[in-house]
């Protein structure tokens, strides 16, 4: 289960961050997506350790604890996309995907000309979309 | 396989025993015999040696010690013989497999040679053998997945080979096949079929192992053929982690480590209902401790690359943090959840863990009450065997009173558990009915009851209440079998639980008491701090630095726990994560404020007020601001500035700019945004401009007049601007003071407030507020009248005032007339619209359009007092003529030129001044000045001559009116008052018959009068110089005030539009009378060259006889006068001729001069000074000017060669 994505910026401030636990404990996750940076950061400011991944917009799996997996993209634009699940078993595919369908949606977000670029995307139907898109994750409708 | 086991545990043994090389030593070269005869050799010992070499499988060599001394040249001739025929008989091509050693002699050599042969056979040896495992295991490979397959077999033969390449120092060797084992364990661990034990369950088996290969018996494991997964992996991994350091490698280890400490934990969690009561979490610990404790002490960190050392400190942060994270829950476990913090961090690692999942959750054991009271009462924990009416209520308090912090925050506590301990271990004790009563209090949203009850620091009456209500704990000793347990149970049980489990007593020391706890909990952090610090990961770092903090905090060492707070502040607020920030620094404030930093408390505070409004309630808002309001007007010991840039913002119009012309003051508007929850009261608020050229802020600041309340959200903000030099200007800053506290603002905001989330642009907007235009003209005045005005009569002079896009409302004119002109101030001034203007007034303003429409050309009188005029306000805009009133004043009389005496009037003496300076502007600070000349002049320019001079002596005097002005003059009436000498012929008064009149004269045109006029007898000549003749001219003049010369204004109402004019004219006697001609004779020669004499000749002749006495002399006097630049007159310049009194009687003159220029110039002239000029006449007349030719060339110089 997704337990939480987040979009961060540029300069690793947050965009949009949303929980999808039951508990009233999104600022665990915050925490969580917050310190992943710091692996975001370290492999891209350390490119030689993952040279074939240059241009690889995939980050792959962030932190390998033991009770939950943390997920990361980067955008071309250095926007990061990040994804907490429980899941302890997630094809790389399945996040692949996710992440794909996921950038989608927030390209269409920020072309909203009411969208100030940098600022917090609070556009409700993006939030839906990523609903959608976090609901069908792993369930094999997203292959 | 007993085979293998026999040679294995040879190797072992024999290994154990000595070093390989003395075993081999032992083995290869038992069998040396002596023989210094060839023949003994022959015959005895060759047969032998033969004998034992013919075995294949052993290394040998031959060692010749050879006893003959070298003295002795028998004996060692006979030795070298049996040595060369040894070498002979063994040595083959490939190798050499004697050497020779002298008893007596030098053995130097000997020794490298034996060394080498020594080697060579070693060497040997380990290749067959290599050889033959390797055989074996690609042999054992193969068979894989046959059912005969065994992996003890296979094991032997690759621990074997593994600890060959180890003994030869061939560790990356041996290395590879330690790692292949374990790939081959793994997959047949995984494979079905075989299940092999899984282990971990003998005595100090809890305490990792996985760097000790020495802790089960290597035998024991093998000969069973158990491999059991838990001790095995960690025997293989101990196996590694010994080569990587010897190969020191212990960056590796590490990172192998940390990944294997979470796989392993992995695979101990799928085991866990087999294993003792959280064995899987006191196994992490000690793998972790003995982790970092190993490769920390292999660590060099010097010859390491600055990368490698990021990447150890982070697998050294790694572990530090897994080990606190199983700590941590070991610790809650037992009944510390209340002492940990609950962060986000904590809650991150803790809630997402799940509970250790025992087949039996362990039951409070007997006799173990006092344990129970002594926990519920250390951990105020209450009990929730209460009526349910009770549990509801209490349940209400404590959800109301969760987490206090400063500002009366309240705050939901993060969980630190997957879900409620009650309820877990009550359900995983086996016999107990699922339906149990904690069932009713799980509130569904995962955060746990027993959170709830973390005491405050300032211990808050409500806690006591609560912990009152729970009331004394139960003193049974014996639970019934289906009674669930309380918390404080579940606590004592798992203490217990956990004490079995652990084998190291002093591994519970930590867990004994709270500081033990805390101290440890201390230790783990801190190292997990400064490891990530070290390494990339400082968000980690300072993330575990608040953890710290919240420690000291609790340690009332509030200093070190700000500095700790103040880097995790800075971190969230730096990139924005304001949900954080706003978890974190209530705690700062705390501290700040504890510690009397008013500076940082205040900034905090700031900083809280400037997170998003979402993030707190408006009543802690507040809170926060009446925190600020207490402080600005508390006594300070050091005032701050400070910094409000994220809380007040502020923004031009977003209208154009504001323009103002040089010089002007002006009012800006700005609009500021408070972010304040409430109205703020400011004592002062200024704003400092900037202008966008230069960098400095060099400007004062500006003071708002009003806004001394902000109200939350917009409030447009007032600023008078004095003057500016021309430039545009951008908002600077807005400063301001809240009681004795000063502020300042940079944060700029574009359009509306400030998005909290806009943290990375408070860049100084681009776009201008204020535009100071350079001085420019903004008005003009030019006179409206091109020709000249009658002089001494009242005439309109009209002024053009044309604003050049500048209003001139409420502007002043002074007129200043200057000499000779006089304003008359009884009359209005008169101001109209200026012809050009009139459609402009009615294309652009649209609010006069109507007025305008209707009469376009408006005319208004307006009083001039004190040469001032005030300019009426529907003429501030528009371009407009004043017309005033002024008299030229010339006291003289005008002459008439005649040819006598021809007057020259300069045109300067009509002209008049007037100085005008006009002020307008809004506090009439901009001043135009102009000083403007107007001309003057008489309406007629009079010419008068002789026309004939009649034999009677009748003269006729022809007087010409030159018309002087741009109007037409209607000559009225014309007499001429003659002067004594002269009279009219008859009678008349010397008018002109009166059908002449009137006389129409144009502009610029003449008219002519003849008066018929006789000489008179004259009594005086000095009568006649002194007198003159008076020309009257009545007349009337028709003419605009816009072209120039006009009707003057009437002073009076009956002022009759006819004028006279008085000219005088001079006449005089005689006319012309000469005596004496002066005649200038040609040149004698063709041209005149520069330093040529020349002889200048003049001819003077009488021509009649002088009246004048004086002139009768038989000589006159003559002088020449010659411009010396430009002749050089040779002889005398003046002298006496004699000129007979006759008349006709003539004289010559000559005089010689050089001409010293080439050009055209002036000939010297002849004067007669005692001769009046009326009285010569130049007949014939010199040349005006005479051309001189340069010198001609002078050759003498120019000899050819």
């Amino acid at each position: 289960m997704i337990v939480c994505v987040a979009v961060v910026g540029h300069q690793n401030n947050p965009l949009y961050l949303q929980s999808f636990t039951e508990a009233d404990d999104a600022l665990k996750l915050h925490h969580v997506v917050h310190c992943s940076l710091d692996v975001i950061d370290e492999r891209v400011n350390n490119p030689k350790r993952n040279a074939p991944a240059l241009n690889e917009t995939f980050l792959g799996l962030l932190y390998p604890t033991e009770n939950y997996k943390v997920y990361g993209y980067l955008t071309n634009t250095k926007v990061k996309f990040i994804m907490v699940t429980t899941d302890l078993d997630v094809k790389d595919a399945d996040a692949r995907n996710f992440f794909r369908k996921f950038h989608a949606a927030y390209v269409d977000a920020v072309s909203n000309p009411f969208h100030v670029p940098g600022k917090k995307i609070a556009s409700r139907s993006f939030g839906a979309r990523v609903s959608t898109i976090v609901k069908s994750f792993g369930s094999g409708t997203t292959a | 396989m007993a085979n293998y086991l026999a040679q294995f545990q040879t190797i072992k043994s024999s290994c154990d025993q000595h070093r390989r090389r003395r075993a081999s030593h032992r083995h290869e070269t038992t069998r040396v015999g002596f023989s210094q005869d060839l023949d003994e050799f022959k015959t005895i010992l060759k047969p032998r040696l033969k004998l034992i070499v013919q075995n294949d499988e052993r290394e040998w060599f031959i060692v010749f010690v050879s006893k003959a001394h070298p003295s002795n040249d028998q004996a060692s001739k006979m030795a070298k013989r049996v040595y060369a025929r040894l070498e002979s008989d063994f040595n083959t091509k490939k190798r050499e497999r004697c050497c020779k050693f002298d008893l007596h002699g030098p053995d130097a050599e000997f020794w490298d040679d034996f060394d080498s042969k020594m080697v060579d056979c070693i060497r040997n040896t380990l290749d067959r053998r290599v050889q033959f495992y390797e055989e074996e295991i690609r042999r054992l490979s193969e068979q894989r997945f046959t059912p005969i397959w065994n992996f003890c077999n296979f094991f032997i033969l690759k621990e074997s080979l593994a600890f060959m390449f180890e003994m030869t120092n061939l560790h990356e060797d041996s290395l590879r096949e330690y790692d292949e084992l374990e790939l081959c364990y793994s997959e047949s661990v995984n494979s079905p079929g075989k299940h092999r034990e899984f282990g971990g369950l003998d005595t100090g088996d809890d305490q990792a192992a996985l760097l000790n290969r020495g802790f089960k018996a290597l035998t024991q494991i093998v000969q069973d053929d158990v491999f059991r997964e838990f001790e095995f992996r960690q025997y293989i991994f101990a196996c590694q982690a010994k080569l990587l350091f010897k190969l020191h490698r212990p960056i590796e280890v590490a990172a192998r480590g940390y990944a294997f400490v979470v796989s392993f934990s992995k695979t101990l969690a799928l085991q866990e209902n087999g294993l003792p009561f959280c064995f899987r979490e006191v196994w992490v610990i000690t793998a972790c401790m003995d982790l970092i404790k190993a490769t920390t002490s292999h660590y060099d960190g010097t010859a390491v690359a600055i990368d490698s050392e990021r990447e150890f400190c982070r697998i050294q942060g790694d572990l530090y943090s897994l080990c606190r994270i199983k700590f941590l829950r070991l610790a809650y476990l037992i009944g510390y959840g209340v002492e940990i913090e609950k962060s986000p961090v904590n809650s991150a690692s803790l809630s997402m863990l799940p509970w250790p999942k025992p087949a039996t959750w362990p039951s409070i054991p007997p006799d173990s009450s006092a344990e129970t009271m002594a926990k519920e009462k250390a951990s105020s924990f209450q009990h929730y065997f209460l009526t349910f009416n009770l549990l509801v209520m209490l349940h209400m308090i404590l959800q109301a009173k969760s987490r206090e912090k400063i500002f009366n925050i309240h705050r939901k506590p993060l969980p630190l558990e997957p879900s409620l301990l009650l309820r877990e271990a009550n359900r995983r004790r086996a016999f107990l009915s699922v339906g149990n009563i904690s069932e009713l209090y799980d509130s569904g949203d995962g955060s746990g009851l027993d959170a709830n009850s973390k005491p405050s620091p300032n211990k808050s009456a409500s806690n006591y209440m609560a912990r009152t209500m729970s009331g004394p704990a139960t003193s049974e000793t014996s639970l019934p079998v289906d009674r669930p347990m309380r918390l404080s149970e579940i606590h004592v049980a798992a203490e217990h639980a956990l004490k079995q489990t652990v084998s190291d007593p002093n591994f519970m020391t930590s867990l004994s008491s709270l500081e033990e706890f805390e101290k440890r909990y201390m230790e783990l952090t801190k190292g997990a701090a400064d490891n990530y610090h070290r390494s990339w990961w400082k968000r980690h770092g300072v993330v575990l630095d608040g953890e710290i903090a919240a420690l000291f905090f609790k340690h009332e060492n509030y200093d070190l726990a700000a500095k700790s707070y103040e880097k995790v502040c800075a971190l969230y607020s730096a990139e924005g994560w304001e949900e954080l920030l706003a978890d974190v620094l209530p705690d700062l404030a705390e501290c700040q404020k504890i510690l009397n930093d008013e500076a940082g408390y205040l900034t905090s505070c700031v900083k809280l007020l400037s997170l998003e409004s979402g993030l707190f309630s408006s009543k802690e808002r507040q809170a926060f601001q009446s925190e600020v309001v207490r402080l600005a007007h508390s006594e300070m010991k050091h005032p701050v500035p400070l910094d409000v840039s994220s809380l007040i913002t502020f923004a031009g119009n977003p209208a154009p700019p504001l323009e103002l012309c040089d010089g002007d003051p002006g009012t800006l508007s700005v609009a500021v945004w408070s972010a304040f929850p409430d109205d703020i009261t400011l004592e002062s608020l200024s704003l400092r401009l900037s202008a966008s050229s230069s960098a400095d802020e060099g400007l004062k600041a500006i003071k708002s007049s009003d806004a001394r309340v902000l109200v939350p959200g917009r409030n447009i903000i007032t600023f008078d601007i004095p003057p500016q030099k021309p430039g545009s200007y951008v908002l600077g800053a807005l400063t301001g003071q809240i009681g004795k506290l000063s502020f300042r603002s940079h944060g700029f905001s574009q359009d509306g407030p400030v998005d909290t989330d806009e943290f990375m642009s408070f860049e100084k907007p681009t776009r201008p507020v204020l535009k100071v235009r350079k001085p420019r003209a903004l008005v003009d005045i030019t006179p409206a009248v091109s020709s000249a005005l009658l002089m001494n009569e009242l005439q309109w002079i009209g002024l053009i005032v044309k604003p050049i896009d500048y209003s001139l409302k409420d502007g002043i004119l002074h007129i200043d007339a200057g000499a000779g002109l006089k304003i008359e101030e009884s009359q209005m001034i008169e101001i109209e619209t200026y012809g050009s203007d009139v459609e402009h007034v009615g294309g652009t303003d649209a609010s006069k359009t109507s007025s305008s429409s209707t009469d376009t050309r408006k005319v208004e009188k307006v009083p001039i007092e004190d040469g001032k005029i005030k300019i009426p306000d529907w003429a501030s805009d528009v371009t407009t003529l004043v017309w005033f009133p002024v008299r030229a004043i010339d006291d003289t009389i005008a002459r008439g030129a005649s040819p006598a005496s021809p007057q020259k009037q300069s045109i300067v003496d009509g002209m008049r001044m007037i100085a005008l300076k006009l002020e307008f502007g809004v506090f009439l600070n901009q001043v135009f000045e102009r000083t403007i000349a107007v001309h003057f002049t008489n309406p007629f320019h009079v010419s008068t001559r002789v026309v004939d001079k009649c034999y009677d002596g009748t003269l006729l005097l022809q007087v010409i009116l030159h018309s002087e002005v741009k109007a037409t003059l209607h000559v009225k009436d014309i007499w001429l008052d003659l002067q004594s000498g002269f009279e009219h012929t008859g009678k008349g008064d010397g008018r002109p018959t009166s059908n002449l009149f009137p006389l129409v004269i144009a502009p610029s045109s003449r008219a002519g009068i003849l008066f018929v006029i006789r000489l008179s007898a004259l009594g005086d000549m000095d009568e006649l110089e002194k007198a003159d003749s008076m020309l009257n001219i009545k007349y009337g003049i028709s003419g605009d005030r816009t072209t120039g010369a006009h009707s003057p204004v009437p002073v009076k109402p009956d002022d009759s539009e006819e004028l006279v004019f008085k000219i005088a004219v001079k006449m005089k006697r005689p006319v012309l009378d000469p005596c004496v001609a002066v005649g200038f004779l040609p040149f004698s020669s063709d041209c005149l060259r520069v330093g040529q004499l020349v002889n200048m000749r003049w001819r003077v002749e009488r021509l009649k006889n002088p009246e004048d006495a004086s002139l009768l002399a038989d000589e006159i006097l003559y002088q020449v006068d010659a411009n010396p630049q430009n002749w050089m007159v040779a002889g005398r310049k003046c002298g006496h001729v004699s000129l007979s009194n006759e008349q006709g009687s003539r004289i010559e003159i000559t005089v010689t001069c050089v001409p010293l220029v080439s050009g055209y110039v002036h000939p010297p002239q002849l004067g007669l000074p005692h001769v009046g000029e009326a009285n010569i006449s130049c007949n014939p007349a010199g040349p005006h000017l005479v051309c001189v030719l340069p010198p001609t060339l002078s050759t003498s110089y120019c000899i050819p060669a």
